[in-house]
C-alpha cells in the first residue's frame, strides 16, 4: 500500500519532470541547443501566476496568462539570443544559454527580490484527498498525471500528424533538406520553442501547485533535472524525454522512501553521470548512420 | 529558363566558383560534369539558396532568385534533388513524399499516384521507413519527394551515385522520361559517359570553372573529354 502511494507520487512529479524535459529535448532536437534558460522560463511563468492570484484574480486567467508569458518569452528568447547565433559553432549557443539563464534569474531578483513568495495552491487545485483503501491521493496529484497524459498525447499528435509537426521532425533531421523542400525553418524553429514553452508553462503551474514557493532560482535546480531526464531518456527524442522525467521522478522517491531524502539531489546526477559513462544515447536516442 | 550570370561563391576564405555563366532553356536536359570538387554540388546548392554567392546574379523564369531564401525557391518551380539523397530517413515513405509537397496546399492525390506511376516500388513501400530502403529506392524516393512540388524544372545531384549499373541505367531512364514529359532538368554528374548520352547540352567544369561546353553529343566524342573522364 506504501508503494502504491510512493508509485502515484514518483508519477506526480516524473511527470512535471517529463513536461520540461519535453522542452529540452525538442529544441536540442531542432538546433542542438542545450537551452539552460528552459528552467527560467518556468519561474517566470510561476511569478505571472502568483501575481494574477495575488491579485485575486481567477486561477484560470492565471493558468493562460502563464502559459502564454512563458511563450512569449521564450520565443522573444530565440529571436533576440539564438537566432543572430544560426551559424555560430555551437560552444557559443550554449555559453548565450547560460548567459539568458543567469539575466533572467537576475531580472526576477531585480523585479521581485530575492525572497521567495508563496503560491496560492488551493486557489488552483482545492486540497481534497481521495482516500482509496489504506492509501490516499491528493487532487494536486491526480490534475498532475491527468493533465500530463492529455499533453504528451496532444504533443504527440502534433508531431506526429500535423504538417507543423512533420515540419519539426524533418528540420531537426536534416536542416538543409528540410529548405529544399520550402519548409520555412526559421518560423519551424520558433514553432518548436513556442511548443516547448507551452509545456513548460502547464508544468510550472503542476510544479507550483505541489511545492508552493515562487522564487528567481527555483527553475534552475528543476531545469537542471529535467535536462537529466532528457539526458536519460536520449536527448533529441520525444518519447525519451516522457520516459526519462518518469524514471527520474520515480528514482527521487525512491531515494526519499528508504529515507535519504537528503541524497535525493546526488542521485539525480548521479544518474547523469552514470548515464554519460555508459550510454551517452540514453534510453531511445540514436547516433545517426547514413547510407550512401 | 534558368540564367546563371558570372557567380562567385567562396567558402570562408576559398574561392570555390569562379566566375561561371551558364543557361538552361526551357525543356532541355542540361549536364554539368566535372571531376570530384570541382565544384558542381556548390553551383546546384547556390542556386537552390543553400548558399550565397558573392557576387553575380541567378534569374528563374525572369525572377531574380539571387538573394531568395531558400524555401521561397521551392515555390517558384525549382525542385533540388541534392547529393546524397539526404531523404527524412527516420520518416516513412509517404511522410517523406508529403514533405516534398509541402508548399502545395494539402497533399495531391494526383500528384502521389503520379509519383506511384513513375516509381511504382514506392508504392509498395509507402508506409516503410525510409532508412530501410536500399540504395536505389532511396534515390528514387528522393527524386520522387522532389517531384512532389510539382516542380518546372528539376535539379538533380548525382542521381547515379553508389549505385549498381543496371540501377543507374534505370534512374537514367526515369530522367529521360521526366524530360519528355515537360520537366526541365539540370543534371550533375561524376558518370560524364551517361550523362553525355541523354544530355541535349552539357558544361564542364575544372576547379571552379567552366573550360567546356558544347552539345552532349559533341562533348562526347571529344578526345579532351574521353581522356580526362571517359576513360580513354
Amino acid at each position: 500500500m506504501l508503494l502504491l502511494s510512493q508509485l502515484i507520487n514518483g508519477l506526480q512529479l516524473g511527470s512535471i519532470y517529463a513536461l520540461v524535459a519535453l522542452g529540452y529535448s525538442m529544441v536540442y532536437g531542432i538546433i542542438m541547443l542545450l537551452n539552460f534558460a528552459h528552467g527560467d522560463i518556468i519561474m517566470a511563468g510561476g511569478y505571472i501566476a502568483v501575481l494574477i492570484l495575488t491579485a485575486g484574480r481567477n486561477p484560470v486567467l492565471a493558468i493562460i496568462l502563464a502559459i502564454i508569458g512563458c511563450v512569449l518569452l521564450s520565443v522573444l528568447i530565440e529571436k533576440v539570443a539564438y537566432k543572430p547565433l544560426r551559424s555560430a559553432p555551437r560552444i557559443s549557443l550554449l555559453i548565450t544559454a547560460i548567459g539568458v539563464s543567469l539575466f533572467l534569474q537576475n531580472m526576477a531578483q531585480l523585479l521581485f527580490t530575492a525572497n521567495a513568495r508563496s503560491f496560492p495552491n488551493t486557489v488552483v487545485i482545492p486540497a481534497i484527498n481521495f482516500r482509496i483503501g489504506s492509501i490516499n491521493i491528493s487532487l494536486t496529484a491526480l490534475v498532475t498525471i491527468v493533465v500530463t497524459i492529455i499533453s504528451m498525447i496532444c504533443l504527440t499528435l502534433l508531431v506526429q500528424k500535423t504538417k507543423m509537426g512533420k515540419a519539426m521532425r524533418a528540420v531537426s533531421e536534416d536542416t538543409d533538406a528540410a529548405k529544399l523542400m520550402g519548409i520555412n525553418v526559421n518560423s519551424t524553429i520558433t514553432f518548436t520553442f513556442a511548443t516547448g514553452s507551452t509545456l513548460a508553462g502547464i508544468g510550472s503551474i503542476l510544479y507550483c501547485c505541489r511545492y508552493p514557493l515562487v522564487s528567481p532560482t527555483m527553475g534552475s535546480l528543476l531545469g537542471l533535472k529535467a535536462f537529466v531526464a532528457a539526458v536519460l531518456g536520449g536527448i533529441g527524442s520525444i518519447p525519451g524525454a516522457m520516459i526519462g522525467g518518469l524514471a527520474i521522478g520515480f528514482a527521487e522517491v525512491l531515494v526519499s522512501a528508504v529515507g535519504l531524502s537528503e541524497w535525493t539531489d546526488a542521485v539525480v546526477f548521479a544518474i547523469l553521470i552514470i548515464v554519460l559513462l555508459v550510454k551517452p544515447t540514453g534510453f531511445l536516442g540514436r547516433s545517426m548512420q547514413e547510407k550512401v | 529558363m534558368l540564367k546563371i550570370n558570372d557567380i562567385n561563391v567562396y567558402y570562408g576564405p576559398i574561392h570555390a566558383i569562379k566566375g561561371v555563366s551558364f543557361e538552361v532553356h526551357p525543356g532541355e536536359i542540361v549536364a554539368l560534369i566535372g571531376a570530384n570538387g570541382a565544384g558542381k554540388s556548390t553551383i546546384l546548392k547556390t542556386i537552390s539558396g543553400l548558399l550565397r554567392p558573392k557576387t553575380g546574379s541567378i534569374t528563374f523564369m525572369d525572377t531574380d532568385i539571387t538573394k531568395m531564401e531558400a524555401h521561397k525557391i521551392v515555390q517558384q518551380g525549382l525542385a533540388h534533388c541534392p547529393e546524397g539523397r539526404r531523404i527524412f530517413l527516420r520518416m516513412t515513405v509517404m511522410e517523406n513524399l508529403e514533405m516534398g509537397a509541402y508548399t502545395q496546399k494539402g497533399v495531391d492525390e494526383d500528384i502521389i499516384e503520379s509519383v506511384f506511376a513513375r516509381f511504382p516500388r514506392l508504392k509498395e513501400r509507402r508506409r516503410q521507413v525510409a532508412g530501410t530502403l536500399s540504395g536505389g529506392e532511396q534515390q528514387m524516393l528522393a527524386m520522387g519527394r522532389a517531384l512532389m512540388s510539382r516542380p518546372k524544372m528539376i535539379m538533380l545531384d548525382e542521381p547515379s551515385m553508389g549505385l549498381a549499373p543496371l540501377l543507374v541505367e534505370e534512374i537514367f531512364d526515369i530522367i529521360k522520361t521526366l524530360n519528355e514529359s515537360g520537366t526541365t532538368v539540370l543534371l550533375v554528374e561524376q558518370n560524364a559517359g551517361m550523362a553525355l548520352e541523354i544530355a541535349h547540352r552539357a558544361y564542364v567544369l575544372e576547379t571552379g570553372r567552366i573550360t567546356l561546353s558544347g552539345t552532349g553529343k559533341e562533348l562526347a566524342t571529344s578526345d579532351e573529354i574521353k581522356k580526362a573522364y571517359l576513360g580513354g
